[in-house]
């Protein structure tokens, strides 16, 4: 099982990896955004799906990335892969004071702390100097494509490797006790603040990461669009389409939504904003555990039929 | 710095204050009954300001016409949406509150979206009241003193309400105590739609009373919810006393702020008030330690 899983994994990341050869820019700029919005969905779901502390402004780090990786490379003349390296240290050097804080707040606390904080730093980012102000920073353009693909592939199948990880560690299992009942959690052993600080960490650094490679992506970084808050909507909503707090509902969901997501959000915003958060109540109210748990709900009963059959 | 100065913008944020006050105290509302922070409302106040801005624009509509009308409408659809989609929250409370912010998060989206469609992205404002009368060094406009007083007007006509109507003490009781209510014989998901389409419809009344003051478009509802929110916190949640404290200090950082730094950082104040005091004080300014 276990052999087979890794051996699945290396062949997935093996034809991502040449499938672009195969396309052309079109094609390739939707597998781009694809994998970035599904690795998106992944963070956000280790710290609202699988801890259940619900994150309206993961996309601060995602911001955070993007403009350390635009001064790096515009002021500091670093190559954009160090910048972005960068991007990712800083996400997770700041998440971790930024988590023992936020994280003491709880559900709506917890959620318009994260909100506010996005809009907040959006705002620091429109009046600051060093960020460029309102107009932001451009970079080189250039053959910037597929070095982007390629970065947000290798951290979005980390992401994957470490949703696998702790789906079945027991640290996720840690993760999911104090979901349930953060209380009877601590009263069990589990060290409640550290495991959460963890999980914050991880959807922190994640984006974080990811920002870096979208600003060499776009070759421009300005403050409405690093720290857009429909980056949580998308990831709120593919993670609830796919299944919130599993593994595959990421996936499911991202790579469902990640087209509708793109060809909407650039021509019809306000079709956007309505059909992601329309989709958001709807599914809410009549699959709000989503697909994947549907799925293997199905398979299950399946395999017992099965069984059943060869007896 | 000179202290007419001083005196002026204090003048100036506690009257911005009522109106915050006005729309904290319609999502209080809905949190006492429910136990749901609703993120859609500063959509609804904003749906409301604009609306009153474009019937202002086509045919000079009076803010006394405006206000009841979107009032009304916003009862409905506080209502509609309470029957559709926040009646089959879970039952089982921790994730009743989860999903209850997801979507109320889902529906702030839908209805940025809707108002995008229906008014564009243009920033608004409504040009009534423009005046300002003269008291010694300090000037008082018009407008944000009409918003202050009308905000205080259906404040006390919304305690009026809660304290000596029959419906006012069905949603006292539910926010007390919902099994205890039920017991008394009250229809508790009448009290919880009446109480969402109250708390909609005094969003939509604060929202044609802040489109006195402030310049708006449909993407500024987040930051009026965190602004509503944070009086509230800073009130502490469910304390209606609390809340016209938090609202005043609000107003004075928004008016202050808006002065000696920009608008934009102005919007920025509100939230980074109500982190400092979540972080110091978790029950508000006025609430009792460890909530």
């Amino acid at each position: 099982m276990k052999g087979r899983t890794v051996i699945a994994f290396a062949i997935v990341a093996a034809v991502l990896a040449l499938v672009p050869q195969f396309l052309n820019g079109y094609a390739r700029s939707l597998l781009y955004i694809t994998v970035l919005y599904v690795a998106l969905a992944y963070a956000w779901n280790v710290i609202s799906g699988y801890a259940g502390y619900l994150s309206f402004g993961q996309v601060t780090f995602f911001g955070l990335g993007a403009y350390t990786t635009a001064i790096s490379v515009t002021r500091g003349n670093l190559p954009w892969w160090e910048g972005a390296l960068l991007g990712g240290v800083i996400s997770a050097a700041l998440a971790v004071p930024l988590g023992y804080l936020m994280l003491r707040l709880r559900g709506a606390f917890f959620a318009l702390g994260m909100l506010g904080l996005a809009q907040t730093l959006q705002v620091v980012a429109n009046s600051w100097q060093l960020t460029g102000g309102g107009s932001g920073l451009f970079l080189p353009p250039g053959s910037n494509a597929l070095p982007a693909y390629y970065w947000t592939l290798a951290i979005g199948l980390l992401t994957f490797a470490a949703t696998l990880f702790i789906d079945r560690s027991a640290f996720g299992l840690r993760l999911q006790a104090l979901r349930e009942d953060e209380q009877v959690a601590s009263t069990l052993g589990v060290q409640v603040t550290t495991t959460k600080v963890w999980a914050f960490v991880i959807s922190a650094i994640v984006p974080g990461l990811l920002g870096g490679g979208y600003a060499w992506y776009l070759t421009y970084v300005e403050p409405v669009s690093a720290f857009a808050t429909r980056f949580d909507l998308q990831a709120v909503a593919m993670t609830i389409l796919g299944g919130i707090g599993t593994v595959w509902g990421p996936l499911i969901g991202g790579v469902l939504m990640s087209q509708v997501s793109e060809m909407l959000a650039a021509q019809y915003p306000q079709a956007y904003l309505m059909i992601f958060g329309g989709l958001v109540v709807v599914l809410l109210v009549f699959l709000p555990r989503g697909i994947a748990p549907a799925v293997s709900a199905a398979l299950a009963r399946h395999r017992a039929r099965a069984a059943q059959g060869h007896r | 710095m000179h202290a007419a100065l001083i005196g002026q913008l204090t003048i100036d944020g506690l009257l911005v204050g009522g109106v915050y006050a006005l729309s904290a105290l319609g999502l209080n509302v809905i949190f006492g009954v429910m136990r749901i922070v609703n993120l859609a409302h500063g959509e609804f106040v904003i749906g409301a300001a604009l609306l009153s801005a474009v019937l202002f624009e086509r045919w000079h509509a009076n803010l006394f016409v405006v206000l009841p009308l979107a009032f009304v409408l916003a009862f409905g659809l506080g209502a509609l949406i309470q029957r559709a989609f926040l009646r089959r929250l879970p039952e089982d409370l921790a994730s009743a509150e989860a999903t209850s912010l997801l979507m109320t998060f889902g529906l702030s989206y839908f209805f940025v979206g809707a108002w995008l469609t229906f008014f564009s992205g243009n920033f608004r404002s409504v040009p009534y009241l423009t005046g300002a009368w003269t008291l010694g060094p300090f000037s008082i406009a018009q407008a944000r003193l009409a918003a202050f007083v009308a905000s205080g007007i259906i404040a006390v006509l919304l305690a009026l309400l809660l304290r000596y109507t029959a419906l006012g003490r069905s949603i006292r009781a539910t926010s007390q105590n919902v099994q205890g209510a039920l017991a008394c014989g009250v229809d508790v998901e009448r009290v919880r739609t009446l109480s969402f389409a109250l708390g909609t419809a005094i969003a939509a009344a604060s929202g044609c009373l802040l489109i006195l003051i402030f310049t708006v478009n449909p993407e500024t509802g987040a930051n009026v919810t965190l602004a509503s929110f944070a009086v509230i916190a800073l009130g502490g949640l469910g304390n209606y006393a609390g809340t016209l404290v938090g609202a005043a200090v609000i107003g004075l950082a928004v008016s202050f702020t808006g002065y000696f730094a920009t608008a934009q950082v102005a919007q920025a104040a509100p939230y980074v008030l109500f982190i400092l005091v979540l972080l110091l004080r978790p029950a508000g300014i006025l609430g009792k330690s460890g909530a």
